[in-house]
């Protein structure tokens, strides 16, 4: 009998290792690929990073030590920063306010939820030109209809002013991306029960109080969700504003991936690309790893 | 929700409704104005005051990027690039879902880690070395370089979207499949995959549109005529110094129709697929 159990017991160790091969089978393909395609590119850049002028095989901190003395490159982290901060933030006003609109019974609701999403679903590159056309200074539609209305007296200059071109990306960067956050948010919406509603309005809460003590408590994690995938999509936006102005006029609309781009393959200074591009990495590793991690607790 | 906007009175109603009549003519007037603008004459584009609507509107604007301007050749690249990409990232990635969705592996959480980490990389980290290898290895300049560095943005996305999905359906169904001797992949292609199916379709369609939006990976691998992709010869096409604004719009509005048709015939599983990761309590 004894001899029978652990038969058993060594026939269900043994399935219990096939299976775990199997599992291991079905996500090598993937895992192997972004090794190879992605990791692997990720640490040449890294050693890139290192690299001593005048001695090829030398490690030190010289692209660094550059980087930080350089004034664009902190021109261009500002500008990043600007960017980020600025679409951001309307892309979580302007969702959250969408959302909130289209979470009550309207008349054609599903028609305007549906259509708000295209500005996110067309490339970047897109959004990027068509703004640029608007913003045309003297044959753009948005500069006709400000006259117009007398809200300027004389045409701006969009786009070619050093103190309005980030302004206008970032203004055609809140119109392609506020979609995205609004479709999330209003998928959070609709998961918190009518009843909790129901019950603090019995209790005599106002609007403002359910606002508070309801929607955006329930909200919390889509909040986050939204937040932090938006946050790594704007830090890394490149098509947008490698089509609308290029990083011009002068540096003034130069982002992080914009620049290392230019770096690397308009000035070949590949060792000092790849230090700027690892620093991008570090601020975008430092604001996804708590995500992650909160991500990969929850399973 | 109704906290918010919670009165009924009317001219909160009316509030509302104007608030929504703006945010429409917002995201839609854009549309509009490409789809104008690319009817409309080069004179008539530039007109001062503008002129709004076509006086006689012309399609010779998508007569000269189809035809003369090589349109139709970046379009087919673009199609293919993108479904090449779609295709097998979303394959790859359901079978790596359906991995970590069922067993237990030893360092699951480290490789689920690893998956969603290489998600927030910089494509400009990348791009560089990437560029030196696939020239080693003569993949620069091709279709097949491209679908391979367009799998490293939608691969993550497609496994982490589909692992969502088959979480949803019970393991009842494989353990009675496994019990009547189903092998393991037998399952996966026989009875997860034909119930995840919305899911497929939607993680089909984002990897879709990632890969037909990108401009830096063309841009980077890609250097002969025959290659260049819709969103690439736009981006080169604003740039130049004189830019012909209604052909520009024509070639703007070839690079989005079909993002935007595809959208619209399978937005129901788009929108479940990007927001079923996120509601999940």
């Amino acid at each position: 009998m004894s001899v029978g159990v652990l038969g058993l017991r060594l026939g269900a160790r043994r399935g219990h290792a096939r299976e775990r091969i199997a599992g291991y089978l079905f996500v090598a393909p993937a895992i192997l690929l972004l090794g190879a395609v992605l990791a692997y590119p990720a640490f040449t850049s890294l050693r890139l990073s290192f690299t001593v002028a005048g001695s090829p095989r030398g490690l030190g901190l010289d692209q660094y030590w550059l980087l930080l003395r350089s004034a664009l490159f902190w021109q261009v982290v500002r500008q990043t920063g600007v960017f980020v901060a600025a679409s951001v933030a309307a892309h979580l006003i302007l969702g959250m306010l969408l959302a909130l609109a289209l979470n009550r019974p309207l008349m054609g609701r599903t028609p305007l939820r549906i259509m708000v999403l295209l500005p996110w679903v067309v490339p970047d590159v897109v959004a990027g030109i068509v703004w640029k056309w608007i913003l045309n200074p003297l044959y753009g539609v948005l500069n006709d209809v400000l006259l117009e209305l007398r809200l300027v007296q004389a045409p701006l200059e969009w786009i070619a002013s050093p103190k309005l071109a980030l302004f206008s990306v970032i203004l055609a960067n809140i119109w392609r991306g506020f979609p995205f956050v609004m479709v999330i948010l209003l998928a959070g919406l609709q998961a918190i029960p009518e009843e909790l509603y129901e019950a603090a309005a019995i209790d005599g809460a106002g609007p403002g109080a359910s606002f508070r003590h309801i929607t955006l408590p329930g909200l919390r994690k889509v909040l986050v969700v939204a937040l932090a995938l938006d946050t790594i999509w704007e830090v890394r936006r490149f098509g947008l504003i490698q089509a609308m102005t290029g990083g011009g006029p002068g540096t003034m609309t130069e982002v992080l991936s914009t620049q290392v781009f230019k770096q690397y393959f308009q000035f070949f200074r590949f060792e000092y690309a790849s230090a700027m591009a690892i620093a991008m990495t570090v601020l975008l590793l430092v604001i996804s790893i708590p995500y992650v991690r909160m991500i990969v607790r929850e399973e | 929700m109704r906290g918010f906007f919670s009165s009924r009175s009317p001219l909160a109603a009316a509030a509302i409704y104007a608030f929504l009549l703006a945010v429409g003519v917002y995201v839609l007037f854009p549309f509009l104005w490409m789809l104008l603008t690319s009817l409309k004459t080069e004179t008539e584009a530039l007109q001062i005051p503008v002129a709004w609507l076509p006086v006689r509107p012309t399609l010779k604007a998508y007569a000269v990027m189809w035809f003369r301007k090589n349109y139709a050749v970046y379009f087919f690249n673009s199609t293919v690039v993108s479904l090449s990409t779609a295709v097998l990232s979303s394959l790859l990635g359901a079978l790596a879902g359906y991995g970590f969705s069922r067993f237990a592996l030893r360092g699951r959480g480290m490789l689920m880690g690893f998956v969603l980490t290489t998600q927030m990389l910089p494509g400009v980290l990348v791009v560089g070395p990437y560029f030196k290898t696939l020239s080693a290895v003569g993949l620069y300049d091709t279709r097949t370089g491209l679908v391979i560095a367009f799998l490293t943005i939608c691969l993550p996305f497609a496994t982490w979207m589909l692992k969502g999905f088959i979480d949803g359906i019970p393991r009842e169904l494989d353990d009675a499949a496994r019990v009547d001797g189903c092998s393991w992949l037998g399952i996966f292609a026989r009875i997860v995959m034909p119930l995840v199916l919305p899911g497929l379709v939607a993680t089909v369609l984002f990897a879709f549109l990632l890969a037909w939006g990108d401009l830096l990976w063309v841009s980077t691998l890609t250097h002969s005529e025959s290659m260049v992709t819709v969103t690439l010869a736009i981006a080169r096409t604003v740039q130049e110094f004189y830019v012909n604004w209604p052909e520009l719009m024509a070639g703007a509005l070839i690079g989005g129709v079909p993002s935007i048709l595809l959208y619209l015939l399978m937005q129901r599983w788009l929108v479940q697929g990007l927001t079923a990761g996120a509601i999940k309590q």
